[in-house]
């Protein structure tokens, strides 16, 4: 594989990327929802109803769990409750390179088709593979600059908004591993999916709407914390990790495989 | 220089080319001609590498051949230095930069460098396409219909740049509808309807299609030599107010006929001998009716001309 024919392909990406910034608003919309859904539960409702969170019987297993971490031992019960908040959330923050991947990879190949930009591509010494990956990349490195802007703002959101120590307890292992472990690698499952689905149907929607699957086990984590108290631990974070990543690997061996030039090159109309 | 040895390419059921062979040498320019569907750019594309013959094999004795597609495909939200500078690094070109600048000074877009390909004119993006085409300095060159949906002045530009091509002894290959074209261009035509009908200059083609023809314009009615050409042997004749298109027969030489007349007491004001153009040609080789008088030599003809 030659890294010099990636880069050029992914610099290609960027730039395109550039001219047509709408492909970033699904991820925009997600990662302020994401955002706004902590300070809202965790710190809106609370000031607005003059009721402590503390204070609600329906936050005390949140808090019992969580007074069980070593980080959330010196924090106020109020404080310990918006962190194990405002780290519940950020599973769905996980979701919003998510969106944006989905949103650029599934016009990846297609979307070259469509423009007549594939012949011409597929012409050069470009392997599938290097195509492949670099159309993965070039979903990727943006989706993952979004998703560290957007935790940048959350962050800032607890420190400003939130108890003392609540912007600290974002900084432990487990959120740290959800947001740059299992964060990138889900998108990197999303989007993987996406180009692979998008080099075999005909219109970027087709792709999307395939793709868009991924999704789903990762909001039933978010829903499984909130619902039934299920805590994504580190080992958990890390299993997670480890599994998308072999599907991820598997996924690129298929879209190598399921890659026809020839009928890509004929039939697509 | 680019070898096609006995090129087959089914679709399933559907044989898009059949048994095809041809070269093109360097510092030719060869055309590929044929009706829509006649495998013209499946048989580009086994050549390009993007597809695999089904059987059959190419040979080609350079490094990386040049594709323009039928489409410029150029990506319209990247400039044109973009568009070539993406194509340099993935060619592995050892000064990328340095490359893109020469084929734009080359191309004449380097004024335009800066500008997104989507504001360019259609011949604009053509010149940038085969800029892109040759940024790798190919020996072998591929043009998939390169002045289709071009204004006269921006395919005349093409057409030249092309010209400059088979100067620069690079092997050129087109694939165009465009006979007249063809006709100011090529060397050799091939005549492709998925199997090879017909490949040879010009000229060998026209003699091959249609018998040699002599207008003759009098200076009253042709009519009335009428009498006196069919007595020397001439049957094939079109006689149009003072003008008569024949076809000497039975090795009757255009002087000879020309004595004949005048011994006959006719006045010539003109001899000349008359062209068939290519699309008749075109059509006589590949339907097989006939565009202008005169029986077809023989039926289609595959000639091929010398070798690499």
């Amino acid at each position: 594989m030659s890294w010099s024919r990636v880069s050029a392909l992914v610099g290609k990406e960027l730039a395109d990327l550039r001219g047509r910034p709408g492909l970033l608003f699904p991820a925009l919309f997600t990662g302020a929802i994401a955002t706004f859904m902590p300070v809202f539960v965790a710190v809106l409702v609370p000031a607005f109803s003059g009721e402590r969170l503390a204070d609600s019987s329906d936050f005390q297993i949140a808090l019992e769990l969580y007074r069980q971490q070593p980080w959330a031992r010196a924090l106020e019960p109020e404080a310990a409750i918006q962190a194990a908040l405002f780290q519940q959330f950020l599973v769905l923050l996980v979701l919003s390179p998510v969106a944006a991947a989905m949103s650029i990879a599934a016009s990846s190949v297609v979307g070259e088709k469509q423009a007549r930009t594939l012949e011409p591509l597929l012409a050069t010494p470009l392997t599938t593979f290097e195509l492949l990956i670099a159309k993965i990349l070039g979903a990727f490195l943006p989706a993952l600059a979004l998703s560290f802007a957007c935790f940048s703002v959350y962050l800032a959101a607890a420190a400003l908004l939130a108890q003392p120590g609540v912007a600290r307890a974002l900084f432990t292992a487990r959120p740290i591993g959800v947001l740059f472990l299992m964060g990138p690698m889900a998108s990197l499952t999303a989007l993987t999916l996406a180009v692979c689905v998008s080099s075999r149907v005909n219109d970027a929607r087709s792709a999307q709407q395939l793709a868009v699957l991924v999704v789903l086990p990762i909001t039933g984590l978010l829903v499984a914390q909130i619902a039934v108290g299920f805590v994504v631990t580190m080992p958990i974070i890390l299993l997670i990790t480890g599994g998308l990543a072999a599907i991820n690997a598997g996924l690129i061996r298929l879209g190598v495989s399921l890659f026809d030039r020839e009928t890509i090159l004929t039939r697509w109309k | 220089m680019l070898v096609a040895e006995s090129l087959t390419k089914t679709f399933g059921p559907r044989v898009a080319v059949e048994r095809v062979s041809f070269d093109v040498r360097a510092g030719e320019i060869f055309a590929l001609v044929g009706p829509n569907g006649a495998g013209k750019t499946t048989t580009l594309r086994m050549l390009a590498g993007l597809i695999a013959p089904s059987s059959g094999a190419v040979r080609y004795g350079g490094q990386g051949i040049g594709f323009l597609t039928e489409a410029p495909g150029l990506w319209d939200r990247l400039t044109v230095r973009q568009n070539l500078n993406v194509y340099a690094r993935l060619h592995g070109l050892p000064q990328p930069a340095r490359a893109v600048d020469a084929a734009m000074d080359l191309f004449g877009i380097t004024e335009r460098a800066g500008e997104l390909t989507a504001v360019l004119s259609k011949g604009l993006r053509q010149r940038v396409a085969l800029a892109r085409a040759l940024l790798h300095d190919p020996k072998a060159v591929l043009l998939d219909e390169p002045t289709s949906g071009l204004d006269p002045e921006s395919a005349r530009d093409v057409r030249e740049l092309i010209v400059r091509l088979r100067h620069e002894r690079r092997a050129v290959l087109i694939s165009t509808h465009n006979l007249d074209e063809v006709d100011r261009l090529a060397d050799r035509v091939a005549l492709l309807n998925t199997r090879l009908v017909a490949l040879d200059t010009p000229q060998s083609l026209r003699a091959r299609a249609f018998a040699a023809r002599v207008r003759i314009r009098f200076a009253g009615p042709a009519e009335a030599h009428a009498g006196t050409l069919r007595a020397v042997g001439v049957d094939d004749m079109q006689l149009d107010g003072d003008t008569v298109s024949l076809a000497p027969a039975g090795g009757l030489r255009t002087p000879d006929l020309i004595r004949t007349l005048v011994d006959a007491g006719a006045d010539i004001e003109a001899v000349e001998p008359e062209e068939p153009s290519l699309e008749q040609v075109y059509l006589r080789l590949l339907n097989g009716p006939p565009e202008v008088n005169g029986p077809p030599e023989g039926g289609p003809h595959v000639r091929q001309g010398g070798g690499s």
